[in-house]
């Protein structure tokens, strides 16, 4: 009886240490970063925009999708070794895809990737009286022949929110906008958001070279 | 001793005797090996080598498939919470994926062992067969072009040389339009070798030949004309992806020619059997008999059936014991079917002021409506198979305060205080599994027949790839495109009386005219994904945005008023409502229009170029 267990304890502890062959270690290194414009972080749709992340050297080859938040930051963990980062099509930024960025990750490593959005939106301000919100802001047109398509203001009680996920989008004229000059607009806020003690409000706007928008970062007004 | 020896010598003797013919005995034919001779001269083999190919024509997701039903058509899926993701679903880049060159290589090894071995066969039948394999290898490419752009056009065997350079091997991607061209042409060449399948309704002829040339030319021309006149039109610089422009009146000039040839050949016509104008569109598609199906993928209980009335019949009217009602149309749908009297479908569920309208019968919401509708969707007060179908989602009890308090119970085909139906048997409940969702039911491809509910038994309705009704949908948008507008309304206009409108019920037709008759004739059967993409407004039409009603699926839910002692009593109230399973609104985007091309695919062939967006 004493055997078996001492029997079983060791094929136990043989089990339980097993061998090195398929023991790997998981990825320690750490990329991270912003998207930016102008050293300004550009921010986007939630689970929209994708970098793609190449590593050379391998038989096969498959990328590895790098998913930016709405703020524009992104992480992801990898091993040590030499990447090759693309910026690929179908964001609201002109894609660059022969023009890699070579990045070699060590340990915790921190790159900014720079991109040309079509258009920008800059300066948005809030302000709250009543049940009204007043916006201000500027939108640039960066690439040219980039014409304006659609500006909304989008609200929601919580911080995640843009074209897709909101409680309320109301779509601005985009006659009375124009590139490069300050904008102001009155937006009344909708009466369930109205007794909240606050509101998370976002501006969006698409340029005619992307099925996606731009946005300018969540930002929290207290009612 | 001596006997045995006797014994042995007259047993070599016996052997000796029959001996063996060594040559014969080694070069024997297999008994469960058919070999290349066998196979190319016997044309029943070559039949049931053809019935293996014919099975494997492919679409989106299979044919009656319910679940990609629920993806892309306009429905929604109510059957297990398990599967609630296809209401809570992104199109993803790899969606609709299509890379099936081990089919190509199947159907190009057939056609030269055709011409290898074929010796004993006529040239005649040997035509035929070579005719029918390029038809169905079109249709491959055809799924192919449709969701990949341009691609490899491989038209015989690779066989690899052992010489250590693989490179000739690597087919680089055709241009977008070579490929709408190579199905145009090889159609034209084969087309007049068919003669011995004509009239045959699931087996290639020469009109079904043309139909595959009217849809693909439609195709190619609306992605010329549309995609160029987008903001940014979605191209590859080696044109894998983006068709020119100069292009479109050609491609359309090709589909209006072979519709037209279609229309006016004696051995079809639009089914028009039963006076009873709403049955006579659901048994167009039933009715293997029908006039109308030009090219088809059959069923038959005895060999061979499918699920979809098992997976899709209401669920009261089941005959098996489990999973009924996954795929319910939409009420979104059920707008796009005008009435009769030529208004717009938008159903009348409220005055202008917001007060739902009473209605005396549970059916008076769909009265006047195109005939279409009761063919294509089991809605509320109707019937199926000859039972009724009991649609009821609860009462509205009338209150003091002149409003209704809509109550609905949690047992199907309860008896509320009043005596009368509370919640009827087939729902619609919002929230439940396998009951409507949406207070609509599919009748379309539904069969009626008797055990065709039981898994055990199944369906042998047939599947229609090409019909007539499509050839004059073809006919009206390729003659319209092409500034032909009374050419275009007529044949609009005979397919809207085949639906209970008067006759010229449409005046002059519009390119919105013919894409919502589209929308409606066509419904569930592969085109509304591929027709928005090709008109290049997909991503307008499911813009992800949850307001927008045609990217969310809707339900309209009747209710039975109870207010004891007024005219009102027993009479129906509609309320619309967003179902709550429904939890994400579509979202196509521009990286939808052409699927990501497998890297593993582009890792063999380093001279394939990616799909724009990927």
């Amino acid at each position: 009886m004493r055997k078996t267990i001492i029997y079983s304890f060791i094929a136990l502890s043989v089990v339980l240490t097993g061998c090195e062959k398929d023991n790997f270690d998981e990825p320690a290194a750490i990329l991270e970063g912003q998207i930016t414009y102008d050293g300004a972080p550009v921010s986007v749709r939630s689970n929209s925009a994708e970098l793609e992340l190449w590593q050379d050297g391998y038989a096969l080859n498959e990328f590895i999708p790098v998913y930016i938040a709405q703020d524009g930051s992104y992480s992801v963990s990898l091993f040590d070794g030499a990447y090759k980062l693309v910026r690929k099509g179908g964001d609201p930024w002109q894609p660059q895809l022969t023009d890699t960025i070579v990045i070699n990750v060590n340990g915790r490593t921190e790159l900014d990737v720079p991109v040309t959005p079509y258009i920008t939106l800059t300066d948005a301000s809030y302000t709250v009286s009543g049940s009204s919100l007043s916006a201000d802001f500027q939108i640039n047109q960066v690439v040219s022949g980039s014409e304006l398509q659609e500006v909304f203001v989008f609200m929601s009680n919580s911080v995640l929110l843009d074209r897709n996920i909101n409680d309320y989008a109301e779509a601005l004229p985009v006659e009375a906008l124009s590139f490069g000059s300050p904008a102001s607009v009155s937006v009344s806020i909708p009466e369930d958001l109205q007794n909240a003690e606050y509101v998370f409000v976002r501006i969006g706007a698409r340029s005619s070279n992307s099925n996606e928008l731009i946005y300018t970062q969540a930002e929290k007004i207290e009612l | 001793m001596k006997i045995k020896i006797v014994h042995f010598l007259c047993l070599a003797m016996l052997v000796a005797c029959f001996s063996c013919d060594n040559d014969g005995w080694l070069e024997r034919d297999p008994k469960n090996i058919i070999d290349d001779d066998q196979l190319w001269n016997d044309p029943e083999l070559v039949v049931s080598l053809l019935a293996n190919y014919y099975d494997r024509i492919p679409s989106m997701h299979g044919v009656f498939y319910s679940g990609g039903m629920a993806e892309i058509d306009d429905a929604m899926w109510s059957g297990h919470f398990d599967q609630n993701w296809r209401n809570d679903f992104q199109y993803g880049n790899d969606y609709g994926r299509y890379w099936d060159y081990t089919f190509i290589r199947d159907i190009n090894l057939a056609l030269e062992n055709l011409e290898e071995f074929g010796t004993e066969i006529s040239d005649t039948q040997k035509a035929q067969f070579n005719g029918e394999l390029r038809f169905i290898r079109a249709m491959v490419y055809f799924e192919m072009v449709k969701r990949m752009g341009g691609v490899p056009l491989v038209t015989e065997q690779l066989i690899y040389d052992y010489s250590g350079n693989p490179e000739y091997l690597q087919v680089p991607r055709a241009k977008e339009y070579e490929v709408y061209d190579f199905i145009f042409e090889e159609m034209e060449a084969i087309k007049g070798n068919l003669s011995g399948n004509e009239g045959s309704r699931t087996r290639a002829n020469r009109i079904t030949a043309l139909a595959l040339e009217s849809r693909a030319m439609l195709y190619a021309a609306s992605l010329a004309k549309y995609n160029n006149l987008m903001d940014t039109p979605i191209t590859l610089p080696g044109e894998e992806v983006g068709i020119p422009a100069s292009m479109a009146t050609g491609y359309y000039e090709k589909a209006l020619a072979a519709s037209q040839e279609i229309i006016e050949d004696s051995g079809y016509a639009l089914y028009n059997q039963n006076a009873n104008k709403q049955m006579n569109f659901y048994e167009m598609l039933m009715d293997k008999a029908s006039s109308e199906i030009i090219f088809a993928k059959d069923y038959e209980t005895s060999l061979k059936t499918h699920g979809f009335t098992f997976e899709n019949i209401p669920r009261s009217l089941t005959d098996d014991n489990e999973y009924p009602t996954n795929l319910t149309p939409s009420l979104n749908l059920v707008e796009s079917f005008d009435y009769l009297d030529g208004s717009d479908g938008t159903l009348n569920i409220e005055d202008t002021d917001g007060t739902p309208i009473v209605y005396d019968e549970i059916t008076g919401i769909f009265d006047n409506k195109d005939a279409r509708l009761y063919g294509t969707v089991i809605y509320p007060g109707t019937e199926f198979g000859g039972s009724p179908v009991k649609l009821q989602a609860g009462v509205a009890v009338y209150q003091e305060s002149g409003a209704y308090e809509l109550l609905t119970a949690q047992e199907l085909g309860s008896t509320y205080d009043d005596g009368g139906l509370f919640t009827g048997a087939d729902g619609p409940q919002d929230n439940a599994q396998f009951v409507s969702n949406t207070g609509f039911y599919m009748r379309k491809f539904l069969s009626d027949a008797s055990g065709a509910s039981l898994r055990g038994v199944a369906s042998q309705n047939w599947w229609p790839w090409f019909r007539l009704g499509e050839i004059y949908l073809n006919a009206a948008e390729a003659a319209f495109e092409l500034n032909q507008p009374a050419v275009a309304t007529g044949y609009i206009n005979t397919l809207r009386e085949r639906a209970g409108f008067p006759e010229n019920s449409i005046a002059t037709v519009t390119l919105q005219d013919i894409r919502e008759e589209r929308r409606t004739e066509l419904a569930f059967e592969d085109h509304r994904f591929f027709d928005l993409k090709r008109w290049r407004i997909a991503h307008e039409v499911w813009d992800g945005d949850e307001s927008n009603e045609n990217a969310v699926v809707y339900g309209v839910f009747p209710y039975r008023i109870v207010r004891p002692g007024h005219p009102d009593n027993d009479k129906y109230i509609y309320q619309k409502l967003r179902p709550t399973r429904f939890r994400r609104a579509r979202l196509f985007r521009f990286a939808n229009y052409y699927a990501s091309i497998d890297q593993g695919v582009l890792n063999n062939n380093p001279k394939l170029v990616r799909n724009p967006f990927h």
